[in-house]
């Protein structure tokens, strides 16, 4: 491991400067399930969902922020309709979207296809 | 997803709607993408495997599901499968339960204003123990569940749900199958020309229409044992201005006199009932059958006549999807039960239908001219592409 100091953009904050503390977990944590990697997607969805909800707060900003301009009207959104093209456009994105999600479980079905080739 | 294209559909908020469309997305990243992934981990992972410890292939759905059911793939579509399931219902309370109420005045005053067709229930009736007592398909309060007098909820609940599970591939009507069969049949049995048409487990009466649009002069019944179904079924045929007859009666003993249908018709009914009741059903079906009438049973292939890896993929529901009479219902020979319920066995026919929907008129018209297999990874799979498997047999 080299010991120079690689330079950082410049620091706004003095904090972010710092290495980030470690959040990592020393001594192990207790596993519940039969299969240790069920507790760990666990985590994985509760994490995703604290993301998801703070979505959730950050629009509800933007909306009261967009109302109180006299942008939107309270209920304009919740009634907003997509027209076609947009709706396409949705649908192809929502399918890429969940192609990604799921994508690390298609490793194995390419590895399995090449090995049906090769037989 | 494509929603109910009716006045009754509820009113979703655009957070609603999202959901429901990244469900029916999930649904449908299952059942087209991660079905042809687990057939590839089939066919060159978990198959070869098997043939080196057993020297020759798999030859039944069960051998194919006991190997693979330890292999990650397999487990990833299965928890995926059952939470998209699961979430399918869940996208529907909301809006639901905000509406419900209003939906009951409607079917209401649709049946004092309005009164096509008819709606006719048994507060009697015993509901039978195999539907009373299990969420079929994860769906919270089954066909039956009552919350209220004259509640239609569960009704709501099917049709709203529909529109999520079947990820476009029923139509804006949810009626892909009736309108494929029963324009089918129309083409494939011209001399047919029913005047009397029954169809069984009809539930919201989706596809019971169908028969109505093919066959505009006829008499079209509906049979169910859930009054909040029927409720809703008559109110939503009542908004499309399809006359229909609803009536609350168990299909394995049938309030109408002998001889008196042309058509005998259910779908998707007949696996959801244990192997007696499904004797029962069409003893009952040949009774009131006309000589010359069709009985018709639009159903999940059989076993017996699928490849053991297709078998398998069928029958995933009876283990995972609170579907008890799945597999032993595909494990029958239609040609047999028909046969025991009194049809003659060289009236027995079967068809493997093209959805119309995907495949278009022209191919369903093609189709009543040339029998087609019903080996194919198409038969029965709610995925693209899907052909309708149906059986019976003339009395
Ligand atoms: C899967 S649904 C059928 C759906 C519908 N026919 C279709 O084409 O999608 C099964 C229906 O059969 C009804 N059912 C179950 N047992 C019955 C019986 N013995 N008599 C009449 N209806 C029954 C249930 O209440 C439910 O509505």
């Amino acid at each position: 491991m080299s010991a120079k100091k690689k330079s950082a953009p410049k620091a706004k904050t003095a904090s972010s400067t710092r290495k980030p503390l470690r959040r990592t977990i020393r001594g192990g944590r207790p596993m519940f399930f039969d299969d240790p990697a069920i507790d760990k997607v666990f985590n994985m969805v509760v994490t995703l969902g604290s993301e998801v909800w703070t979505l959730r707060e950050r629009l509800a900003a933007m909306e009261a922020a967009q109302i109180a301009r006299g942008g939107l009207k309270q209920g304009q959104l919740d009634a907003f309709e997509f027209n076609a093209e947009q709706i396409a456009a949705l649908d192809a994105a929502r399918k890429e979207f969940i192609g990604n999600l799921f994508r690390i479980l298609e490793e194995q079905v390419d590895v399995a296809r090449q090995r049906a080739r090769k037989a | 997803m494509l929603e109910p294209n009716h006045s009754l559909k509820l009113r979703k908020t655009l957070d609603e709607k999202a959901r429901m469309n990244f469900v029916s997305g999930i649904r449908a990243h299952v059942l087209n993408d991660m079905a042809s992934g687990m057939r590839a981990v089939w066919d060159g992972e978990v198959e070869p495997r098997f043939r080196r410890k057993r020297r020759r292939g798999a030859k039944t759905g069960p051998e194919v599901h006991n190997a693979i059911k330890s292999n990650e793939y397999f487990k990833f579509y299965s928890s995926l499968r059952v939470t998209a399931q699961d979430l399918v219902w869940q996208s529907v309370f909301p809006p639901l339960d905000r509406e419900r109420d209003q939906l009951k005045a409607e079917a209401l005053a649709l049946r004092k204003n309005k009164n096509i067709g008819s709606l006719t229930l048994d507060p009697k009736l015993e509901v039978p123990r195999y539907v009373s007592a299990i969420d079929v398909h994860l769906m919270a309060g089954n066909y039956d569940g009552e919350y209220d007098t004259d509640d239609v909820a569960a009704g709501a609940l099917y049709d709203n749900g529909f529109a999520v599970f079947s990820f476009g591939l029923m139509g804006r009507n949810h009626d892909d199958i009736g309108q494929s069969i029963a324009g089918f049949i129309r083409r494939k049995y011209p001399h047919l020309k029913p005047k009397k048409i029954l169809d069984l487990g009809c539930t919201i009466g989706h596809n019971t229409g169908s028969w109505k649009d093919h066959f505009p002069a006829a008499e079209v019944h509906g049979i169910d044992v859930a009054a909040p179904c029927l409720r809703y079924a008559h109110a939503r045929a009542q908004v499309q201005n399809r006359a229909v007859h609803f009536q609350q009666m168990n299909a394995e003993h049938l309030d109408f006199p002998d001889a008196s249908f042309d058509v005998v018709f259910s779908s998707m009914f007949l696996h959801e009932l244990p192997k007696k009741s499904i004797g029962k059903v069409l003893a009952e079906a040949y009774r009131v059958l006309k000589p010359g009438g069709l009985m018709l049973h639009m159903e999940l292939p059989p076993n017996s006549q699928l490849s053991p890896y297709d078998a398998f993929y069928l029958d995933w529901d009876s283990a995972y999807n609170n579907e008890p009479f799945y597999k032993p219902f595909r494990d029958m020979k239609p040609q047999q039960v028909c046969k025991d319920a009194g049809f003659d066995p060289k009236k027995f026919v079967q068809h493997v239908v093209p959805s119309v929907g995907w495949y278009g008129e022209q191919v369903l018209a093609e189709a009543a001219t040339h029998q087609q297999d019903v080996d194919s990874d198409k038969t029965g799979r709610l995925a693209d592409g899907v052909r309708w498997y149906c059986f019976g047999a003339f009395k």
